[in-house]
């Protein structure tokens, strides 16, 4: 049968594994190997990270939006954040770009994302947030 | 996330356990930073990575910056025991390129 998830956390750093591990345990329905729950927590670990650090950087009280959607042997997960945006998303896309290198960021967060699921979209507005929705089929 | 490490012929070689993220990375650094700094002479690190379940892009940043730091001081940085969900962010990213995997 079909399921989904909707959950809001606040920007905590602790809340990035909390997140994934919720996403992966809903992922389980689908009986998906554990190369493919690794990659969806990775993924999404990613994305609420942007969230936590890029969009509301040090302010903890920001909201995020995880919403996962199980159709046959497909998961679509968004994690929506309403902080500062992103400029150029086909800038922040491409490997090793950072705006905090200061922080040894590796800047391959979004790369992970599009190696690790089969679709990406980003879509994001500054000062209006962003929204990142990837799509996985369990094999 | 816990450390243990073992010093012997210069070599520091520093067992991980638990996952690298950026929450844990936050404290992790300053511990490694430590534990470098405090370590004379020092010629090579190995990170182990066998009791560690999970690693992000986050976890790959904290690995290139100690790199610098070692290089910075003349040494080098090696990794072992990479599970393989890790070896595929690894990979993914180039890391072994600089901080050969060694098992």
């Amino acid at each position: 049968m079909d399921n989904y998830l909707k959950m809001q956390i606040p920007s905590l750093g602790k809340n990035e594994s909390f997140a994934r591990s919720v996403v992966a345990a809903f992922a389980l329905d689908c009986e998906p190997t554990v190369e493919e729950i690794n990659d969806l927590k990775t993924a999404i670990s990613e994305a609420v990270t942007n969230a936590v650090v890029h969009a509301y950087g040090d302010n903890t009280e920001g909201v995020i939006d995880i919403s996962a959607t199980i159709v046959g042997r497909s998961i679509t997960v968004t994690v929506a954040d309403y902080g500062c945006g992103i400029e150029n998303v086909d800038v922040a896309r491409e490997p090793f770009y950072t705006t905090k290198q200061d922080e040894e960021r590796s800047g391959m967060g979004f790369t992970i994302m599009e190696t690790f699921m089969d679709e990406m979209q980003v879509v994001s507005k500054v000062g209006g947030g962003t929204t990142v929705t990837m799509k996985k089929v369990f094999k | 996330m816990n450390l243990k490490y073992l010093y012997r012929g210069n070599n520091l070689l520093i067992s991980l356990c638990g996952e690298i993220d950026e929450f844990s990375s936050r404290t992790l650094r300053g511990e490694l930073d430590r534990l470098i700094d405090d370590t004379k002479p020092l010629k090579s690190v190995t990170i182990d990575l066998k009791a560690v379940s999970f690693v992000d892009s986050t976890g790959l940043g904290l690995i290139i910056g100690r790199y610098k730091k070692l290089r910075a001081q003349g040494a080098e940085l090696t990794l072992s025991n990479v599970p393989a969900n890790i070896d595929k962010v690894f990979k993914t990213s180039g890391v072994y390129n600089i901080a050969p995997k060694i098992d």
